[in-house]
């Protein structure tokens, strides 16, 4: 059978050629059946030359049959999810069972193989699953069609309710194998929403789904961001009278202020190394300035002094720079200091309203809402040669970007569809292809895409 | 937060009452039907308002009960009235000074109340930029208030930027109702 033909195949040292690239190849310790909440590598690890997309065939899964029905909707449910994140990964083109069902398989592995290679695949995915209790354990072997290398191997085990996680994970492990960067399928991101009736934060998964609450002040709570290591959220919320900055701790769900005290603190943005917060405060005579202070309220400083508006500022992710808005030449427009305040530099200069600025994770360039002929979108700035392109051309306004922890998307949030004035939260390649809603109830605003998981 | 204070004042004026209640030298005097406060004046002509009545009344004078009860009479009155600001700006207009100008002649009159002046923007400006915005159209409206004599101590502002809108159609007809400084009763001093 296919099954017991795959266990045969070695998970020797193999030297694998991709593209005509050699690549080096070092070997795991052939490891088998211990229980993997992380996965487990029973072959190989590629490095080489990069390939922007390769070819991947990914037939049903075998098991099946001999899973329970509460094991094999998680199977469907992993199944689903996995080519969804490989996808959406754009290191590889699918072709799935439906593509692959004029192909007379054999079940004998070599013979397939070359069956997969007539429809210009270049690599396969077999997959198997197997009960274990009330747990699922699911195999995933990647081969090199040509070659008949083993390239990776996986085995994951876990109860229906971390299906999803289970194919985040394997998904951003066969992402780095292939393409050498680090999957986003299990980022998290966050946002605020008025579909209880009130403004609470919330968080999704990176591809919207499991969008629940962080907060039920039952008040307005709003503009979340998160710490880079992805354990602490800071927020702005009114529950407690004028706007105060709070902090969420996601593992515990504990709420700790910051700075509450005055008419208005908003739009916090978490310093790198997670100690600091950034944030737009009011003097008390309707002059917004940016001020930073330690992360329990200490150490309250003044970073800007002009009587413009000076607000929602953004830390660099060196943590040497700081962007924001600022209305001191007339319009808001984004600037960039130095963590210390020193330094003012402008970043924009086109557009009558620039505001919201999200540093892409390598620093090179920032992402904002910029108003031209009378409506926003997201633009991008290169901020040593400032120069700009627009991202997004309607329709609606679109505001508030957040790049993704790679860099190679930005999510934001627009009133882009003309059947609703309702606002939701889009996410978009960096070439501004591949635009997807992933919000639909109530309106959807300021998402916040995290770091890598840790 | 004005439900708070709305308990809070609630309370007390059970409080109140009970105490009255609970008081038998002075028993209830007759009543007689105060016209002042039974006509309904047009807006234009209440700037001053009339001195809180000694007498014992029937009709309970609609400024001395329940806060929110008694902003909303100050506002069908005409005693209070929200300003109207430009896209993007906050500076007054003559009309919003002809308001402001009221609205001073009522606090003054009523320096029992305590108030927060409220700053909002429409939806076209960003989410970040409207909540500083909104805090300096709350700023304009308290300061011109004080600069007429208001009490500095009396008056609070909040901005909500553009999280609490009035009327959420996409259009000036709504946008304009939008952009404004709203006053708020929130207790006695």
């Amino acid at each position: 059978m296919k099954r017991s033909t795959i266990r045969h195949i070695p998970t020797a040292v193999l030297l694998v050629l991709l593209t005509g690239a050699m690549a080096a190849v070092s070997q795991q310790p052939g490891a088998q059946e211990p229980p993997v909440p992380g996965g487990e590598d029973v072959t190989v690890v590629l490095e080489g030359r990069l390939r922007s997309q390769f070819r991947l065939a990914i037939p049903e899964f075998d098991g099946l049959a001999l899973l329970s029905p509460d094991l094999r909707r998680a199977a469907d449910e992993i199944d689903r999810t996995l080519r969804s994140d490989l996808e959406a990964s754009r290191v590889f083109r699918l072709q799935g069972p439906e593509d692959l069902s004029v192909l007379a398989l054999t079940g004998d592995l070599t013979r397939d193989f070359e069956l997969y290679r007539s429809l210009q695949n270049e690599l396969v995915l077999e997959v198997d699953v197997r009960p274990e209790g009330d747990k699922v354990v699911i195999e995933g072997r990647l081969y090199h069609l040509e070659s008949g290398d083993s390239i990776l191997g996986k085995r994951y085990r876990g109860s229906p309710a971390v299906a999803r996680r289970i194919a985040h994970t394997f998904a951003d492990e066969i992402i780095l194998a292939l393409s050498g960067r680090q999957g986003v399928a299990l980022s998290q991101i966050a946002f605020y929403s008025d579909r209880s009736g009130f403004k609470e934060i919330y968080l999704m998964d990176y591809d919207g789904a499991n969008q629940r609450p962080v907060t039920a002040h039952k008040s307005i709570s709003l503009t979340p961001d998160w710490s880079r290591a992805g354990d602490t959220i800071a927020y702005v919320s009114y529950f407690s009278g004028a706007p105060g900055i709070y902090l969420v701790d996601l593992a515990t769900g504990r709420k700790q202020p910051v700075v509450t005290e005055g008419s208005l603190n908003i739009s916090p943005s978490f310093s790198p190394d997670g100690r600091k917060i950034v944030f737009g405060r009011s003097l008390g005579s309707g002059n917004t300035e940016i001020f930073v202070a330690n992360r329990d309220g200490t150490g309250l400083q003044q970073l800007t002094h002009s009587s413009g508006i000076d607000t929602n500022p953004a830390w660099s992710p060196s943590g040497r720079e700081i962007a924001f808005t600022s209305s001191r030449a007339g319009n808001p427009n984004i600037y960039v200091m130095d963590a210390e305040g020193a330094n003012l530099r402008r970043l924009t200069f086109e557009g009558d309203y620039n505001d919201g600025a999200a540093w892409s994770p390598d620093g090179t360039r920032i992402a904002y809402a910029s108003r031209r002929s009378g409506r926003f979108d997201i633009a991008l700035t290169d901020v040593v040669t400032l120069e700009s392109r627009l991202l997004t051309s309607g329709p609606g306004s679109n505001e508030t970007p957040s790049f993704s922890p790679d860099g190679r998307q930005i999510v934001f949030a627009s009133k882009r569809r003309s059947s609703s004035t309702r606002t939701q939260v889009y996410k978009i390649e960096l070439d501004g292809s591949g635009i997807r809603q992933l919000t639909k109830e109530g309106n959807n605003f300021s998402p916040s895409w995290s770091g890598f998981p840790k | 937060m004005n439900r708070k204070w709305m308990v809070t004042v609630w309370i007390g004026v059970l409080g109140v009452s009970v105490l009255m209640l609970g008081c038998p030298k002075k028993k209830p005097a007759p009543a007689p039907v105060d016209t002042e406060t039974t006509t309904v004046a047009p807006a234009e002509d209440v700037a001053q308002p009339t001195a809180p009545s000694t007498q014992e009344d029937k009709t309970p004078d609609p400024l001395a009960g329940d806060i929110v009860e008694a902003m909303e009479y100050a506002y069908q009155q005409g005693l209070l009235g929200d300003v109207y600001f430009d896209f993007d700006k906050y500076d007054l207009k003559p009309e919003s000074r002809e308001r402001l100008a009221k609205n001073v002649e009522f606090m003054k009159a009523h320096p029992e109340f305590l108030f927060t002046i409220e700053g909002h923007c429409d939806e076209r400006g960003t989410i970040d930029y409207n909540l500083a915005l909104g805090d300096r159209r709350a700023t304009a409206a308290r300061n011109y208030l004080t600069s007429l004599g208001a009490r500095m101590d009396n008056i609070k502002i909040i901005s909500f930027g553009e999280e609490r809108p009035v009327c959420s159609v996409s259009a000036e007809s709504c946008w304009w109702r939008n952009r404004r400084a709203h006053f708020v009763i929130t207790g006695r001093s």
